[in-house]
């Protein structure tokens, strides 16, 4: 999914700030094209207003950078979680509670999420939730 | 539980002290003696496990006590998410005494014990806070706190849910310093209006403000995604795995709602506290603050970059008990210890006493924190719908007051009356402007001057409380996103407040409000726990109040000219 992303520094931070030309909306403009012309001609739209995978991966090597390893990781979840439309996000989420899937339907779910979105980070979250979910008696009682 | 001589009503004279002492608000307040065996005590048990750590094969197999088949969820969690399986066993090597000394002593800096702290079990960190007293627990806020510059946050609701009253509130909030804003509801129906009365306010104050609308977690995202609030923060999280079954989730459901909200690019914080487990009835036999320290390495582990901690909304079981408050402190500790964003309570009400919310406040408030209170009430507490806060608009001026005395910053300045009744009348206009053009129940001239001057709901007309539902449903049915508007604002004359609106919308883009307790400036420039990263080493050395920022707070509603005792400077 990222293919080029340039070495980070906390120097770096702010991105807005001091590099802006690294920063794209998911339609391709640049920061500096959200302007209020642009909003009210319709140029600029909601979708533009969306953070893209290649930035959430940067603000994650920022994060490490500082020795937050965890967070980083959340950044690589949700790089790949940009693919996923809302109400699948929030639908995941609902099945991922307790009680609330079968083991299948968690296999279905992180199958669903490695092979149509490529979120092998999700997708492993939610294999290890299984696991856990199976061992604590948290699985939905099979029909 | 306990065996208490009941007091006799009749029999016994009192003295006129004892009866000028039973008077005092402090005797409203409940206390209870400790109850270990039920969690019933804020931090120091028998019943909690003792420290332990075993690595096999790069896996952490033992955690305080526990083998990996006898772990819970939140052992699992915490063993595979949020220790540093690397470091572990020679973190756990360290004396605790050692540690506690290295949180205090402004020669270790900051980093240092951040590094160590990654190794530690929730039982070793306990082991190590238990050492500390209050005002050493401070000095390791001062140091651990994970944003350089101290910030504040507020609750602005109405007890009717009245948009108009939550816009104005909001917009006095935001020049008052306030960083973020956080409403909710009454009814829960009416949270788009009163979320765009919210945001519309805020961004009126001044450049820069975050808002947020707490609801369900589902409902919250949605309404996160689309634009109408800024940030979330009541993403609940609890320290036993059958309250946080209770709660209807895991520390996987919620890892992966973290994610969520940062792939739309939303700041999100968790939100937990001493209490919560056993105000819910299962605390397993364990102390408050043990639970808590299992909580905030949950958050750890799921990457979220803060907590919202400090008992919040279970206060009244800390404050009820010996060494709770200080237990209050000790959690805010471990938070910025474990790096991460602090909002540290002084939220919900709990005390009659104004000396007691007073002390309550000061170990978070000295020291500073990412946000000292996690909700100052910016409304009067009868209008609070988070159930009222330690702090409400009645004591704006006790908290400047405060400031100025302690050379303290808190986050809040005074401001003069008539900018205050500017910001006030042209929020209340903008989302009149708004309503008008959504097509939304008209908001008259008369609430509008309402709004300029008013304290509480009481002040305001009443509102057509079906046609506002009516049109709340209207807002979700239609998709109105914060986009839409940003674009009404600029047709209604409001362009200062859409462009304000719009630059907070821009920010998603950039995920730079996804670090590490990133809050705004009023120029818009993030700050964060990178770009101002806290330096504390020492007197001297990281956030001091001075020069232009120390100016302002120097202002009080009453202050006499030095040059001419009859004038007071404005």
């Amino acid at each position: 999914m990222t293919t080029e992303v340039t070495e980070l520094t906390p120097a770096d931070y702010p991105l807005s700030i001091n590099r802006p030309e690294l920063l794209r909306t998911p339609t391709g403009k640049a920061l500096a094209d959200i302007t209020m012309a642009a909003v009210v001609s319709g140029e600029v739209t909601n979708d533009d207003l969306r953070v893209t995978p290649d930035t959430l991966v940067m603000q994650g090597r920022i994060a490490e950078s500082m020795g937050r390893r965890q967070l980083g990781e959340n950044c690589r979840r949700a790089a790949e979680m940009t693919a996923i439309p809302d109400e699948e996000v929030l639908a995941m989420y609902n099945a991922l509670r307790p009680n609330a899937s079968s083991a299948e339907q968690l296999e279905e779910i992180a199958a669903r999420l490695e092979g149509t979105y490529s979120a092998t980070t999700c997708a492993a979250l939610v294999r290890e939730a299984a696991q856990v979910y199976a061992a604590r008696n948290l699985l939905a009682e099979e029909d | 539980m306990t065996a208490v001589e009941p007091r006799s009503e009749a029999s016994v004279r009192a003295s006129k002290r004892t009866e000028v002492l039973e008077d005092r608000p402090v005797n409203l307040d409940g206390f209870v003696e400790e109850w270990p065996e039920k969690g019933l005590v804020a931090m120091e048990s028998d019943f909690d496990p003792q420290p332990s750590v075993r690595v096999e094969d790069g896996r952490i197999v033992e955690l305080d006590g526990r083998t990996r088949d006898q772990f819970d969820f939140m052992d699992t969690f915490i063993a595979d998410h949020a220790i540093d399986v690397d470091t572990t066993e020679a973190a756990m090597a360290t004396e605790s005494v050692e540690i506690a000394r290295m949180l205090v002593d402004p020669r270790t800096p900051r980093a240092e014990i951040v590094a160590l702290g990654r190794g530690l079990t929730p039982a070793k960190i306990l082991d190590v806070v238990k050492l500390m007293n209050v005002v050493e627990i401070m000095m390791g806020i001062q140091k651990t706190r994970s944003r350089r510059t101290p910030a504040n946050q507020a609750h602005s609701t109405s007890a009717k849910d009245n948009p108009i009253q939550v816009a104005a509130d909001a917009a006095e909030g935001a020049v008052r310093g306030f960083a973020e804003l956080e409403t909710t509801l009454g009814v829960v129906r009416y949270a788009p209006l009163v979320a765009i009365g919210l945001q519309v306010g805020g961004q009126v104050g001044r450049g820069g403000v975050l808002t947020q609308c707490a609801l369900e977690e589902a409902t919250e995202l949605d309404l996160g995604m689309r634009g109408i609030t800024a940030y979330a923060e009541t993403i609940s999280i609890y320290g036993t795995e059958s309250v946080f079954v209770d709660g209807d989730d895991t520390p996987w459901s919620k890892a992966f709602l973290a994610s969520a909200y940062a792939s739309r690019g939303i700041k999100m914080r968790f939100t937990s506290g001493t209490g919560s487990e056993v105000q819910m009835g299962n605390a397993e036999g364990r102390s408050m603050l043990y639970l808590e320290i299992r909580c905030i390495l949950m958050a750890k582990g799921a990457g979220v970059q803060g907590l919202q901690n400090g008992s919040i909304s279970c206060i009244g079981v800390p404050g009820a008990v010996p060494g709770g408050i200080r237990a209050v402190a000790a959690e805010n500790l471990v938070a910025s210890w474990m790096d991460l964003e602090c909002a540290s309570g002084n939220d919900q009400s709990f005390s009659h006493s104004a000396m007691r919310r007073t002390s309550r406040l000061l170990p978070q408030m000295l020291p500073g924190t990412d946000f000292v209170c996690s909700g100052y009430s910016a409304v009067p507490n009868k209008d609070n719908m988070f159930a009222g806060s330690n702090l409400d608009t009645e004591d704006y001026d006790d908290w400047n007051t405060i400031q100025r005395d302690m050379q303290v910053d808190g986050g809040l300045r005074h401001v003069r009356e008539d900018v205050i009744l500017q910001v006030r009348n042209k929020a209340a206009r903008a989302l009149q402007a708004v309503f008008a053009e959504l097509d939304l129940p008209a908001i008259t001239d008369e609430e509008v001057e309402a709004a300029t001057y008013a304290n509480s709901s009481d002040d305001y007309p009443d509102r057509d409380v079906l046609a506002d539902l009516e049109g709340a449903r209207s807002v979700m049915e239609r998709g109105i996103t914060g986009l839409d508007l940003v674009k009404v604002l600029e047709r209604s004359g409001f362009g200062d407040v859409a462009e304000n609106y719009l630059q907070v919308l821009r920010q998603r883009v950039s995920g730079d409000l996804l670090q590490t307790a990133a809050i705004f400036t009023g120029d818009f420039v993030p700050l964060a726990a990178i770009n101002d990263a806290n330096d504390y080493a020492g007197p001297g050395t990281g956030y001091r109040l001075s020069g232009e920022r120390w100016e302002e707070l120097k202002k009080l509603r009453h202050v006499t000219s030095a040059e001419n005792p009859e004038e007071e400077v404005v």
